[in-house]
């Protein structure tokens, strides 16, 4: 049989028991103990408002036990209560509610200023709201976007009758609901209108129904966050129709939180739905024609219900054999763990009547918070949420018109009505007093009572108390306008943030044509950006001495590529780079930094120009999005007729560098790639075993390389030819890890890890890299007004004597700390540690010998490798 | 939350799918003080504002967007 554990006991379920249900039969009456005085809180509201059923399943805290079915094996626990919530000791705060006064965060603990760290841990243990599930695997929801023309919030009668009249009109409709359709109802009239609305709806293919899935705020556009149990839905609908119908009124008496007060759809529910009794001995307070079925519903299940406090109205409909109090109201409740007994408040005296369960239909309180925050958009009510207590026809009329897009008008908030005790906000236990003790502070409207008290801040967000925090201002003040009700934010529903978080753990990972390659070649793949690249094969070392002494080849796709064409190409490039242009000739390369209004460094890559008078641009892998997005801002914002056609996903790139890199290519291609066909920093198109690549005389590494552009479909095949042909030459890819100490050799920096957000060239010692003699270009008026500024910070090279100091570590001149190692590695050609980093002035003067980790580091000029370039225009 | 931008190419999308480029600002300036104020300050300002957006998820054009800060509503595009 199928049970669930409950604090060390098993608990028996039956169908469709929820968890309150199935712990409900087994004689739990405590379900929490409240926030502030740790009073003992059972089942009241049944529907998924009030907040006393909150319990822990398998680690998640703060789970609706009334709404939440339950399932076999689950682990289920009570949260607050000290060492139990059944026997807690920390109930005493009951007898001492001068200790905790309203507002005690403003007033106690305060001195000494170490106090409230520690009080806070004391309080925040105490109250019992949960603890964060830590270490507990996160659940990976997904994160759907959904559009559909009309969304209906709320399965009752008039959601499922306005999902029907807006099918009927024709478009898609998404009706969603927090539970299964009718589960909360006991059979009736009520459950009967809903099941033959139901199977209509169901015959309508335009018509999804959502069970399970509660929407949770109304965002401008509109959109509507709707979780479900496997993703977090963002619906975009062209409008929405609110029938989250109303909560039953909450009653405010003394001892009106005790456990064995009822709310009359709680008790009808329990009674109805899952054939428990709320109490042997009930007293039902009805002021509502529904009051009188969940009466009926009460006595169907065994319940003998000993009064029944009804108004002049209702008197003649209460059945037979039922006692009758006429024109009473709940004074007070008596009991200590649970009802014993109420006393009703009649004209002739109160009246001591003693039962286990009192049952109140008193009167509705619209859910009406979606309908309050999408004031202002395309949302409109139908139902009891604007209609609280209409009948079901009245329901259905409601509900059609709202679905053929004819909202009924919402009503003013009629007031509700508040006893002299008890328990107003049953989330952050707030009573009547407290509100007057408020009140008698100063805290004079309900925004700030609010605030104050933190009445209609806890998880029901305001749905049972808001409206009586409302009437207590309307009481007391003489502002029309202080009782308005607060304003209603998302969200109306608890939501873990892991939820919120749905589609967040599914990450974009970009991977280039030779991925498979690598993985066959043993590479050690990793993040690089938003790119998985090899960062090494399995020995840095050879791929490393490969590149200096043979040749090696790298996949370099990952670098931003695209073409600039068009009449005004040459236009934009010369007004957007810091470079000459107009000196480019076609088949010629040049460095080129971006930099940005400011004068700084946003990227750097190479320009080409080609023979049609376009431009082939790289820029850095990480660059190459905003590189595009910048290309075009500056094509709109000058009115300039070019295309910019982003290249990097249509190409690949493989470098191939090394002393034998023309032999490798040559044994290939049959197109001139000597020294003076394709020297350094030119570029052409050459066909390589078949494939058709653009080679770019290029040298991150400082060899003799040709960076080999080329459709992506045939990286693969250019890759694997250059691999066969060069097996003789000890040919081997290398990875990242190899080009970082390639790179530092011939003193270039990695944008981003060895620059800052605020270096402009001259700080990099890229002066030589911009044409200040240039009419215009974008950072030109800021360098200019820099150039006045003396250079305080700049990049140099570094020698180390002994071994390579940690990445990032301070220079210091002395005892004072005036730079930092970004970058440094053991030289395989010089033999030395070697490093790359920031140095300030001192004094106007940049030191020259520092010290790094207790090594002495000297500035020295950079390249470290082949400063001449030799090797690199072979 | 749910800005619905007015693409002129692909009609009216989600803000998700832009990247937020920032106020509008002048082109250029020649001279280094307007030149700072330009780079450097932003109005700020509450209520109507012209912004820069990028249709990044989808046509990859940049376009202008009047928009009012406080509530969020577009008044159309520039």
């Amino acid at each position: 049989m199928a049970s669930f554990d409950f604090e060390g006991k098993r608990v028996p379920l039956q169908d469709g028991d929820t968890i309150a249900s199935a712990l409900y039969r087994t004689g739990v009456r405590t379900f929490t103990r409240s926030m502030k005085h740790h009073r003992r809180r059972g089942l009241y509201c049944l529907t998924g408002d009030c907040p006393n059923c909150l319990v822990n399943v398998d680690g998640e805290p703060g789970v609706r036990s009334c709404t939440t079915p339950a399932r076999d094996g689950m682990m289920v626990k009570r949260e607050s209560g000290l060492p139990s919530a059944e026997l807690d000791l920390l109930s005493i705060a009951d007898r001492a509610h001068a200790l905790m006064p309203v507002g005690f965060y403003y007033k106690t603990f305060i001195r000494p200023r170490f106090a409230w760290e520690v009080a806070e841990r004391v309080i925040r243990g105490a109250t019992g709201v949960g603890r964060l599930p830590v270490g507990r695997e996160p659940r990976m929801k997904e994160n759907r976007c959904v559009h559909t023309d009309v969304l209906v919030v709320g399965g009752g009668v008039a959601g499922l009758a306005a999902a029907a009249a807006a099918a009927g009109r024709g478009g898609s409709v998404i009706l969603c609901d927090e539970g299964r359709l009718g589960e909360k109802v006991a059979p009736g009239p009520t459950l009967e209108r809903i099941r033959a609305l139901e199977s209509e709806l169901r015959e309508q293919p335009s018509v999804t129904i959502l069970e399970r899935h509660t929407a949770v705020g109304i965002y401008e556009g509109p959109l509507v966050p709707v979780v479900g149990e496997e993703a977090l839905l963002q619906v975009d609908p062209g409008r929405i129709v609110v029938a989250t119908g109303a909560v039953e009124s909450h009653a405010v008496f003394r001892g009106n939180d005790l456990p064995g007060v009822w709310l009359g759809r709680g008790a009808a529910r329990l009674a109805g739905v899952h054939s428990l009794r709320p109490g042997r001995r009930a007293v039902v307070a009805a002021e509502t024609t529904e009051g009188l079925e969940h009466l009926r519903t009460l006595r169907e299940a065994g319940v003998d219900v000993v009064a029944a406090v009804v108004p002049d109205s209702l008197a003649g409909r209460v059945p037979a054999g039922v006692p009758v109090v006429r024109n009473g109201r709940v004074g007070k409740a008596e009991g200590r763990k649970e009802v014993r007994a109420v006393v009703v408040l009649t004209a002739s005296g109160p009246q001591r009547i003693d039962c286990d369960a009192v049952v109140l239909s008193l009167g509705f309180a619209p859910r009406d918070a979606l309908l309050r925050m999408g004031a202002d958009l395309p949302v409109g009510g139908a139902g009891e949420v604007v209609q609280p207590g209409c009948s079901l026809d009245e329901a259905v009329e409601s509900g059609r018109k709202a679905g053929g897009g004819e909202p009924s008008p919402v009503p003013q908030a009629e007031p509700a009505r508040l006893g002299r005790a008890g328990y107003v906000c049953l989330c952050e236990d707030v009573s009547v007093a407290d509100l007057e003790q408020a009140w008698s502070e100063g805290w004079h409207s309900s925004e700030i009572l609010k605030r104050y008290t933190t009445a209609t801040m806890g998880p029901c967000q305001g749905a049972m108390c808001g409206r009586l925090l409302s009437s207590f201002v309307a009481r007391r003040s003489s502002s029309p306008t202080a009782g308005s009700p607060t304003t209603a934010r998302p969200p109306v529903r608890t939501v873990p943030l892991e939820d919120l978080a749905g589609g967040v753990h599914e990450v974009i990972e970009k991977r280039t044509a030779l991925h498979e390659r690598h993985l066959e070649l043993g590479a050690r793949l990793d993040w690089s950006g938003s790119w998985k690249r090899p960062f090494n094969y399995g020995d840095t070392a050879e791929e490393y001495r490969a590149v200096r002494e043979h040749v090696s080849l790298m996949d370099v796709s990952t670098l931003g590529k695209f073409l600039v064409a068009g009449r005004d190409a040459t236009t934009l490039v010369d007004r957007v780079y810091p470079c000459r242009i107009e000196n480019l000739a076609p088949g010629r390369s040049r460095y080129m930094l971006a930099l940005d209004e400011a004068g700084y460094v946003m990227d750097d890559g190479m320009i080409c120009a080609l023979e049609d008078g376009t431009h082939y641009i790289t820029s850095t892998s990480g660059g190459a999005d905003r590189m595009e997005a910048w290309l075009r801002n500056w094509t709109d914002r000058w009115d300039l007729h070019v295309h910019v056609v982003n290249q990097t996903p249509m190409l690949g790139a493989i470098n191939v560098a090394g002393p034998r890199a023309r032999d490798l290519l040559s044994r290939l291609c049959d197109d001139p790639i000597d020294r003076e066909s394709l020297p350094h920093m030119a570029h052409r198109e050459i066909t390589v075993a078949g494939v058709p690549c653009r080679a770019i005389r290029v040298g991150f590494v400082g060899e003799l390389s040709f960076e080999l552009h080329h459709p992506r479909s045939r990286s693969v095949e250019l890759w694997d030819a250059l691999m066969d042909a060069g097996r003789d030459l000890s040919i081997r890819p290398h990875g990242l890890d190899a080009l970082e100490i390639l790179r530092m050799e011939k003193g270039h920096f990695y944008l981003g890890q060895d620059t800052l957000p605020d270096d402009h060239p001259a700080k990099l010692g890229l002066s030589w890299a911009v044409a200040m003699d240039k009419p215009s270009f974008i950072g030109k008026v800021a360098l200019e007004r820099m150039a006045e500024i003396p250079v305080e910070r700049k990049f140099v090279g570094l020698a180390f004597e002994g071994a390579v100091p940690g990445r990032g570590v301070p220079l210091y001149a002395g005892d004072r700390i005036v730079g930092r190692v970004t970058s440094c590695a053991e030289s395989r050609v010089l033999q030395r540690a070697i490093g790359l980093g920031w140095l300030r002035a001192v004094d106007g003067e940049f030191p020259s010998v520092l010290r790094a980790e207790e090594r002495t580091a000297r500035v020295v000029p950079t390249p470290f490798y082949d400063p001449e370039g030799a090797r690199l225009r072979a | 939350m749910s800005l619905k931008i007015p693409c002129p190419h692909c009609g009216l999308r989600r803000y998700t799918e832009f990247t937020f480029g920032g106020e509008l600002r002048d082109l250029e300036s020649r001279d280094p003080e307007e030149d700072f104020r330009r780079v450097y300050l932003r109005e700020n300002a509450p209520g109507l504002q012209e912004e820069r957006w990028f249709h990044t998820f989808g046509c990859r054009r940049w376009l202008t967007l009047r928009r009012d800060t406080v509530t969020g509503r577009i008044d159309g595009l520039v």
